[in-house]
């Protein structure tokens, strides 16, 4: 149906026209033998093809014509308009009336057939747009989705398509275009509460028909449903969000409260025993009590430290002060500070020398190594040995420790850098279970990767960091070489 | 007790001025405290303490400031007291004049160090300074720009001689990246502390039985080093 609005009307009428010639020429030729009824009957075939294929108004002109050229030819007398026989009048009055009629009839059918494609063309289009929209909760993709179907069935040079609010931004097609002239028509993007924005369309020729006017009008308020949808979705979402953290709040705050009032219960118990006239001056539980809550009062500022540090990195405040350090030494410090707490184990260290200088904050790397460390040592049997290695792989620095404690069930891998994830009972061992995950949080604000895995005989700690910072390669110094 | 070290204490929490008064009272000292920086300003014009002990978190005003204005016009060694992941302030505190530090919570032996090293800092100030340092078999001789362990000498290039011979001279006082760097380097180079971490190294290798475990150079996380000499 589209095509034949291609032929324009003009060449209708000449088709048309000429169709009429033709048929009248051929039925010249059999004059003699053709009664004029006959020849009256034969001449509505073509009126009816003609209104049939180039509608209604080529269809009446044909038909005046049929009825002139029917007069001129076939009535006698012969070439002129006159007409003598009264019955040749009835028939001239009755073919005009039935072939205006079937003219009619015929186009008005026509008309209807093009409605009703015209109609059901949209509405494959506006089931296409709803389809495309369905289950979309990004803002972006609908605008895209939205553009495109607009471009597509308006054929217009450019299509502009602009959201307002907290996610504004434009989108256009095809993205070349530039516009230089007011669009053609701008169609708003309505919602209950207000405007979400505009869609823009540049089309010089032909103007839109009102049907179409229609139709993008259709689909801007479908476009505008499914951004409203995708709002709701996103706050909803966000809604769970909060509601999540919130119930992790207090699932911290009472995990917390627990850790915190045990070393606190064993320094009260000791002061207070001390304080009383139970323990004597040179009792050899007074040491023992004192250094209780020595320790104890370590452990309180060791969990205060840690829920300070994880609050930091939970609010991406942790910005590590980058400096380039010498891997070795900070290992090497880890590990003579945590001299006392690991003499159970044997750790071997394997951080070569020849490693480059590292950009990284030297004190979160010292607690990203003493907490793997300390994990270790809490969960590998006594008299294993704990590995640390470290080697360069492309431009990165790969750092293992390795332990040779329990494994980690494959699933759990993941999780046991979540806050307060325990494998075991919370009651065998201390700690925060805040540790790994603190490590986490230091090792990719560092730009680095940080996991575990199982190997044959443990569990191994792994971690990358980079070492390029902001561009630079790592220096290398010149050494003076003279000696005093 | 008239020439008692007098010691002032510059701390808004009562638990904590008191806990220090009690203690330094007991090792003879004599100690008056505020709870404010503008008081303390004044206890300190008036009363001309031997030692300051700081506290970084004021109500009133910043510590840093306070030790800004406290280095205007006296060269009494001030200890800071912070509390923990708070390297920046106590950085800036330092490089303001601030002799040495001590994070919250710490314990009083550590207290009563600083204090000793920071009052035996002001006396050698005023009086001559000792030109052989003593660390367990180590001894470094200022005058003589030699170092030796047991009978040992030891061989420094020029670079790593200045460093030690800072550290030394400055033995118990935390010394800072940039004084370090500016010190023996040039004030241009106070941001390469890379120049700092490799010479560190280098020099621990040759004065320190365990490179790994330093017993004369330690590390102030964050802060810088400290040079630990026998007393």
């Amino acid at each position: 149906m589209r095509s034949s609005t291609f032929i324009s009307s003009t060449s209708k009428y000449l088709l048309a026209f000429g169709f009429i010639a033709l048929v009248t020429a051929f039925l010249f030729t059999l004059r003699d033998a053709l009664d004029t009824t006959l020849v009256a009957l034969l001449y509505l075939i073509p009126l009816g093809l003609i209104t049939a294929y180039w509608g209604l108004g080529p269809g009446i002109t044909s038909a005046m014509m049929t009825f002139l050229s029917f007069n001129y030819f076939f009535i006698k007398p012969y070439y002129n308009f006159a007409v003598h026989r009264p019955t040749d009048v009835v028939i001239l009055v009755i073919f005009l009336i039935v072939a205006i009629v079937i003219s009619q009839l015929v186009g008005r059918m026509q008309a209807s057939l093009a409605a009703a494609t015209a109609r059901e063309r949209e509405a494959t289009q506006l089931y296409e747009l709803s389809t495309a929209l369905a289950g979309l909760h990004d803002g972006r993709t609908i605008a895209e989705i939205l553009a495109k179907q607009v471009q597509d069935v308006s054929q217009g040079e450019a299509v502009e398509l602009n959201i307002a609010g907290e996610q504004s931004f434009d989108f256009r097609l095809p993205e070349s275009s530039q516009p230089t002239r007011p669009p053609e028509w701008i169609l708003p993007i309505q919602v209950a509460r207000g405007t979400l924005g505009e869609i823009r369309l540049w089309r010089a020729a032909p103007a839109l028909t009102s049907s179409e006017k229609r139709l993008l009008q259709t689909f801007a308020s479908q476009g505008a449903l499914a951004l409203e949808r995708a709002r709701l979705a996103q706050a909803e979402s966000r809604a769970r969000v909060l509601e999540e953290s919130d119930r992790l709040k207090s699932s911290i705050l009472s995990s917390v409260s627990h850790e915190l009032r045990t070393p606190l219960s064993t320094i009260k118990a000791a002061a207070s025993s001390l304080r009383s006239d139970d323990v004597h001056w040179d009792s050899a539980a007074r040491p023992e009590l004192i250094a209780a809550i020595d320790d104890e009062a370590d452990h309180l500022n060791m969990l205060v430290g840690n829920l300070l540090d994880m609050s930091r990195i939970e609010s991406g405040v942790l910005k590590p002060k980058r400096e380039w350090n010498i891997l070795p030494e900070i290992v090497g410090s880890v590990l003579a500070r945590m001299k006392h707490l690991a003499v159970a184990h044997r750790i071997e260290m394997d951080v070569p020398e020849s490693l480059p200088l590292m950009p990284v904050d030297y004190v979160q790397m010292e607690q990203v190594f003493t907490n793997l460390l300390s994990n270790s040592v809490k969960y590998a049997p006594e008299k294993s040995v704990i590995h640390v290695r470290a080697f360069i792989e492309g431009e990165s620095v790969h750092v293992v420790v390795s332990n040779q404690g329990p494994q980690v069930p494959q699933e759990h891998l993941e999780r046991i850098f979540d806050k307060f994830f325990r494998l075991t009972d919370a009651d065998r061992v201390t700690g925060t279970g805040l540790g790994l995950s603190i490590c986490k949080g230091i090792i990719e604000a560092h730009g680095g990767r940080l996991w575990a895995e199982n190997v044959p005989d443990g569990l191994a700690f792994n971690f990358t960091l980079p070492l390029i910072w902001e561009g630079v390669s790592p220096p290398t110094l010149p050494m003076d070489m003279e000696t005093e | 007790m008239n020439n008692a070290p007098h010691i002032l204490v510059v701390d808004d929490e009562p638990q904590i001025q008191r806990a220090i008064r009690t203690i330094l009272t007991e090792k003879g000292f004599k100690v008056t405290t505020a709870s404010r920086g503008e008081e303390g300003l004044t206890l300190a014009a008036t009363n001309e303490p031997d030692l300051v002990i700081l506290d970084l978190g004021l109500p009133d005003m910043d510590g840093v400031e306070v030790c800004t204005r406290l280095r205007e016009w006296t060269q009494c060694p001030i200890i800071i007291l912070s509390v923990r992941d708070s390297e920046r302030d106590k950085v800036a505190a330092l490089d303001k004049g601030a002799d040495d530090y001590l994070t919250k919570p710490f314990g009083i032996e550590e207290l009563l160090a600083r204090v000793r090293v920071g009052l035996r800092h002001s006396a050698s100030r005023q009086g001559t300074q000792s030109k052989v340092i003593q660390a367990g078999s180590l001894m470094i001789d200022l005058a003589w720009h030699s170092v030796k362990r047991g009978d040992e000498e030891i061989k420094l290039t020029a670079t790593e001689y200045k460093l030690l011979a800072y550290l030394a001279a400055n033995h118990g006082r935390v010394l800072t990246h940039q004084s370090i760097l500016t010190n023996v380097w040039d004030p241009a180079d106070a941001n390469h502390t890379e120049y700092l971490r490799v010479y560190m190294r280098q020099l621990r290798k040759k004065l320190e039985v365990d490179p790994e475990r330093p017993q004369f150079i330690l590390t102030e996380p964050g802060i810088g080093y400290r040079f630990i000499a026998d007393e």
